[in-house]
């Protein structure tokens, strides 16, 4: 069968004896048929029309059953003394607003805390609050942190332990999300460079906030949620806890990753650079538990052992530890 | 789960729920284009395809108070669909596209299957929606550019060919790459044996 027949069929230019043609092959043979129903089928499914949306819009909306309102002198002067009230706030709002958030920012004396590449390290925050922080990670915590107000800047990955105070949230601002908790511990990867945060809870409840301000969703242990800038889209789905949290006790599991991504990983943690030469290499999935506070070489001889890589270490002198990761030649 | 982000967003539902027009309206605006494009696909009639489009999005803001979640929204709208197709292909005489008669009525028929086969319920849904995207983002690139352009831009295999500085004979081959791409990854989510097929076959 010439496939870009049915490919002109689906379009709609197919002739009539394209289209005979196409259907005595799917007479032919029941594999035809489940093959060209499913075409048919991804077809419908990325269907769309480019129609005048107004005007369709504009006679649904007609349709649509709305409870008649009555509105009388006196409703007309409340709803018209409403908006003077709402349009007299903003005019007062203008005058107010810039003098108190200048006020505000000198209060917001930052400290900010920075683990290099290659080591971890652990904080307590002044309200008791313990952070875990990740190789290659910032944290920035305002000073009037004391007076309750509880908001830091992370960037890179942190498993946060939250002590509970139902009066004063929590707030975590990363470049893309931002996070509200009233007690809880989770983990959060938020690299500036990867344009994707991840973050999972293990108990409490975690509201994840977009950047306009609202609260995008909320989630219950066990829950993973990844928001991508690329696609801005933000996938919450349950996961296995160790794979996400396990960094801290220095035991990683990489679960099903493609070996470009866990690369990356161990970039940051033993500070080297791993050069993939394989394109393909990279996008083999591995599994497998290691111990990340090993040498680097252990740890390569342990990929090397598990998958089908092979590595040289290549020392450079005022550089970061070159490493080529490329197929064991057979 | 995968979900617009602007759209994620209880409130919003809560508001479209409760029967704020401005939310169906946001629903409307987002989902139109590609219901009548489904349906279009079964009907080949334009305007009828549009008509029963009007009356799946009716029915969504009549049923509003049934709906759970965001997702449930298109899921609502493609069933609904799915059910005003079928209906229409049943009982009303579609003049015959084709001068023979016959095939008229195995493209009808086939037609029926793929409605038929659908599942539309609300997670296995969201799941096949997201996994479709998943798909059309991991093709090659010329290829993912001319599927993209062709499917959701609508554009014409010679427009596609003039913009990309390609033939009009890669281009066709690149669709049809894209397709047999999808079809092969997606092939264990788009059901397609039923049993009135089966007995069909036997008898």
């Amino acid at each position: 069968m010439d496939y870009s027949i049915i490919n002109k069929y689906l379009v709609g230019n197919a002739s009539e004896a394209e289209v005979k043609d196409i259907f005595k092959w799917i007479d032919s043979d029941l594999e035809n048929r489940k093959e060209f129903i499913q075409y048919k089928k991804i077809w419908a499914l990325t269907a769309k029309t480019t129609v005048n949306q107004d005007e369709n819009w504009n006679t649904i909306s007609n349709k649509l059953a709305r409870p008649k309102k009555h509105l009388n002198t006196i409703n007309y002067w409340r709803v018209a003394a409403g908006f003077l009230l709402v349009f007299g706030l903003g005019v007062m709002m203008q005058y107010i607003l810039p003098q108190k958030s200048q006020q505000q920012f000198t209060y917001l004396a930052e400290t900010w805390i920075e683990v290099p590449l290659g080591q971890m390290s652990n904080v307590v925050l002044p309200d008791g609050t313990t952070v875990h922080l990740n190789s290659g990670t910032k944290l920035a915590y305002s000073g009037n942190f004391n007076s309750g107000e509880r908001l830091v800047t992370l960037e890179g990955e942190a498993f946060f332990d939250v002590v509970k105070d139902q009066e004063h949230p929590f707030v975590i601002k990363t470049n893309l999300l931002d996070f509200k908790v009233y007690g809880t511990s989770f983990n959060i990867q938020a690299y500036p460079e990867d344009k994707v945060i991840n973050t999972t809870l293990v108990e409490g409840s975690l509201g994840i906030i977009g950047k306009s301000g609202s609260e995008i969703t909320r989630l219950v242990p066990g829950e993973n949620a990844t928001y991508s800038d690329d696609d801005r889209q933000l996938q919450v789905g349950k996961v296995n806890l160790d794979m996400y949290t396990s960094w801290k006790d220095g035991l990683v599991t990489f679960r099903n990753e493609k070996l470009k991504d866990i690369a990356r990983k161990i970039e940051r943690w033993y500070n080297v650079e791993i050069v993939i030469k394989n394109a393909r290499l990279g996008e083999e999935i591995y599994l497998g538990t290691i111990l990340k506070n090993k040498p680097i070489d252990q740890i390569l001889e342990v990929f090397a052992l598990t998958s089908s890589l092979k590595y040289q270490i290549v020392p450079r002198a005022n550089e970061r530890t070159l490493i080529y990761w490329e197929y064991k030649s057979n | 789960m995968a979900f617009e982000k602007i759209d994620l967003d209880d409130f919003f539902l809560l508001r479209f729920k409760s029967g704020d027009e401005l939310a169906f309206e946001k629903i409307f605006k987002s989902n139109h284009d590609q219901i009548v494009g489904f349906c279009n696909q079964f009907i080949s009639d334009r305007d009828k395809a549009k008509s029963l489009t009007q009356e799946v999005f009716l029915n969504l803001w009549l049923n509003r108070e049934k709906i759970e979640t965001l997702n449930g929204i298109r899921s609502f709208l493609y069933t609904y669909a799915k059910s005003s197709c079928l209906n229409y292909l049943r009982h009303r005489k579609v003049i015959s596209k084709y001068e023979d008669k016959q095939l008229q009525e195995k493209e009808e028929e086939i037609n029926r299957e793929v409605l038929e086969s659908f599942d539309f319920n609300s997670l296995e849904f969201s799941e096949l929606e997201e996994l479709i995207q998943k798909a059309i983002n991991d093709l090659p690139e010329k290829c993912r550019q001319v599927f993209i352009m062709s499917r959701y831009d609508r554009k014409m295999n010679k427009e596609i060919s003039e913009e990309l500085n390609i033939s009009v004979k890669a281009v066709e081959a690149n669709m049809t790459r894209a397709l047999k791409t999808l079809k092969s990854k997606l092939s264990e989510y788009l059901p397609a044996i039923l049993v009135q097929l089966i007995m069909h076959h036997i008898s």
